[in-house]
């Protein structure tokens, strides 16, 4: 582009010297991203400020993100209509009797959980304030009880529904559908790992265990928490028998956590009702809000051809798509540690795209990995949400469980490695159950 | 003024929830009237939903900066309170250019009631940002920020 006023390098260099200079004097990501656009938008003659409203217009402008409040509503209402309580009796009726019990219910719980809401702090949160006063207890160590906690929730953005790959669909264009079926066995994976970490812990340190339920018992609580287990076969079902697309099957999710919660188990009053939905508006609006400036800064990366530029280099040394894989998990991994994972996956994300597409990487292999990767970030410092919020629970500092936590994500990092190296633990699924919506 | 900003916050809130609320309607609506013969299969259901999607975001945004819960990152020591405020203040100029750009470039636009969510979210930001910035630094500064992944 030769008749603009700035090279690629000096584009770079204003718009990300800009950005790291307002993240430094603590102005939030999402206006440091906008704000770090206004100089090259307002110098470069072809481009004004007007952009800045146009892009941002053009991505609220979204049917699909519309999903992210349903679904963070639906988790929320979940959480307030005492369906939590519910699944944390089934979860103790199926793995209370192993080492560790607790804490093998806490992560088992995360994984009914993360099926049923997309959002990993909304797990850190509610499992926090459950789990960790009685973990240290019943003699767990506190370090490892956070470790725990925080590690299990990131289950909720592999496992759908998930709000990181409403967003990754809504500006990657990837189908959802073919999304959520290929998280389920990477998520899964990933929950055994913990428990087998778990388990290793609780036999080294000798941690307490639960007596068997009987068979009675684990009947009457499967009774009790199947209606609320419903919800994400609601949600991934109705999507793959194209009942609804999955705006719509959000919007569904929330009127069935609606009449659960207000009608079968009755513990939610008016006020709290309201509560959640306005929590819910404001937690999003603000993440959604995020979305918009990133898609400026990324409008204007690739604007410049800067994304090309970086990426030329890279195309030189002949990486096949395991290559290619592990390049963009690592990249992903080191941004997460910065970045929360939304404005991550839309600069990163669309930066990294044609890449994997020059190799040949299939784009939900592509999806699967960089969330996957994108989910550590989650517990990896500084910038570490889940780790932050359980560490918030218990009122210690983050470096206090940063041992643990660091243990706990290394047989993780292995499962990340087999979905890059096999494509098919992630794609078999959606291969065999909606061929159209892979192809 | 304390008075005048807690009506703001709650006018804020409530039109938050209303939306919220609202967004559900034409979004129901379009599943259902695929599936049952006596609702209609109304033309208008996404772009309504759209439009007041967009109204929550910004809405949304600007509570946001009011209970201080857009992120920012953690890595750096913390500015003395005194170059924080001045830095604030320049931040405050430059929304105020950008507000100030899209309202003049607004004016003669079809679709101003939902354009219009721009200036008002920006005219509010610099309300409460001054709030922040004249008020007593009321401890951490990051207590209220949450994620929605």
């Amino acid at each position: 582009m030769t008749s603009a006023l700035f090279s690629p390098g000096m584009a770079a260099l204003i718009l990300f010297g800009g950005f790291f200079f307002l993240l430094a004097i603590r102005v939030p990501v999402a206006f440091a991203l906008g704000l770090a656009s206004l100089p090259v938008l307002v110098l470069e003659p072809r481009l004004s400020p007007m952009v800045l409203f146009n892009e941002t217009f053009k991505t609220y402008n979204s049917f699909i993100l519309l999903a992210v409040p349903f679904f963070l509503l639906t988790a929320n209402l979940m959480n307030a209509g005492g369906i939590t309580d519910r699944m944390m009796r089934l979860s103790r009726a199926l793995v209370g009797h192993f080492p560790g019990g607790l804490a093998q219910i806490n992560v088992l719980l995360s994984v009914f959980f993360a099926g049923i809401s997309g959002s990993a702090s909304a797990d850190a949160a509610g499992q926090g304030k459950l789990f960790i006063e009685a973990q240290v207890k019943e003699g767990y160590d506190l370090s490892f009880s956070i470790a725990v906690t925080a590690v299990s929730a990131v289950l909720a953005v592999i496992i759908p529904p998930s709000i990181l790959m409403v967003v990754w669909g809504g500006v990657i264009s990837t189908s959802i559908g073919a999304m959520y079926l290929a998280g389920i066995v990477p998520g899964l994976l990933l929950g055994l790992a913990q428990m087998a970490t778990v388990h290793a812990y609780a036999v080294r340190r000798n941690y307490p265990v639960y007596p068997r339920a009987d068979f009675a018992e684990l009947v009457k609580s499967a009774g009790v928490a199947i209606p609320a287990l419903m919800t994400p076969l609601i949600i991934v079902g109705g999507i793959l028998l194209g009942w609804f697309t999955a705006t719509e099957s959000a919007a569904a999710a929330v009127l069935y956590a609606a009449l659960l919660s207000l009608f079968f188990y009755r513990e939610m009053g008016f006020k709290q009702f309201i509560a959640a939905v306005l929590d819910s508006g404001k937690l999003s609006a603000v993440a959604l809000f995020c979305v918009g400036t990133a898609s400026v800064f990324g409008w204007l990366l690739a604007y410049y051809q800067i994304p090309k530029a970086l990426l030329s280099n890279v195309q030189t040394w002949g990486m096949g798509v395991i290559g290619v894989g592990l390049f963009i998990a690592a990249a992903f991994l080191v941004v997460g540690c910065f970045l929360d994972a939304i404005p991550a996956i839309i600069i990163v994300g669309t930066t990294l795209q044609p890449l994997a597409q020059s190799v040949g990487m299939h784009p939900v292999h592509f999806a699967i990995v960089g969330i996957l990767a994108l989910a550590f970030g989650l517990v990896t410092p500084p910038y570490g949400m889940c780790l932050m919020i359980a560490c918030a629970v218990a009122k210690v500092p983050l470096r206090f469980a940063l041992k643990d936590t660091m243990i706990m994500v290394v047989p993780m990092l292995f499962v990340l490695l087999g979905v890059i190296v096999f494509p098919e633990i992630a794609l078999f699924l959606p291969r065999l159950f909606s061929p159209e919506m892979i192809n | 003024m304390n008075k005048f900003l807690r009506l703001i916050d709650d006018l804020l809130a409530f039109l938050l929830v209303f939306t919220l609320l609202l967004l559900l309607v034409p979004v129901c609506l379009q599943i259902f009237s695929r599936y049952t013969d006596f609702i209609p299969r109304y033309m208008w259901t996404e772009e309504m939903s759209r439009f007041f999607f967009i109204w929550l975001i910004m809405l949304g945004a600007t509570i946001g900066v009011r209970e201080k819960m857009h992120f920012d990152v953690d890595f750096l020591p913390k500015l003395s309170e005194r170059t924080n405020r001045a830095l604030l203040f320049l931040w405050g100029i430059e929304f105020t250019q950008f507000g100030w750009n899209q309202t003049s470039e607004l004016a003669d636009m079809p679709m101003w009631w939902i354009f219009i969510a721009w200036p008002i979210s920006g005219f509010l930001w610099i309300v409460f940002l001054l709030h922040h910035m004249f008020s007593a630094s009321d401890g951490d500064e990051s207590a209220n920020q949450e994620s929605v992944v």
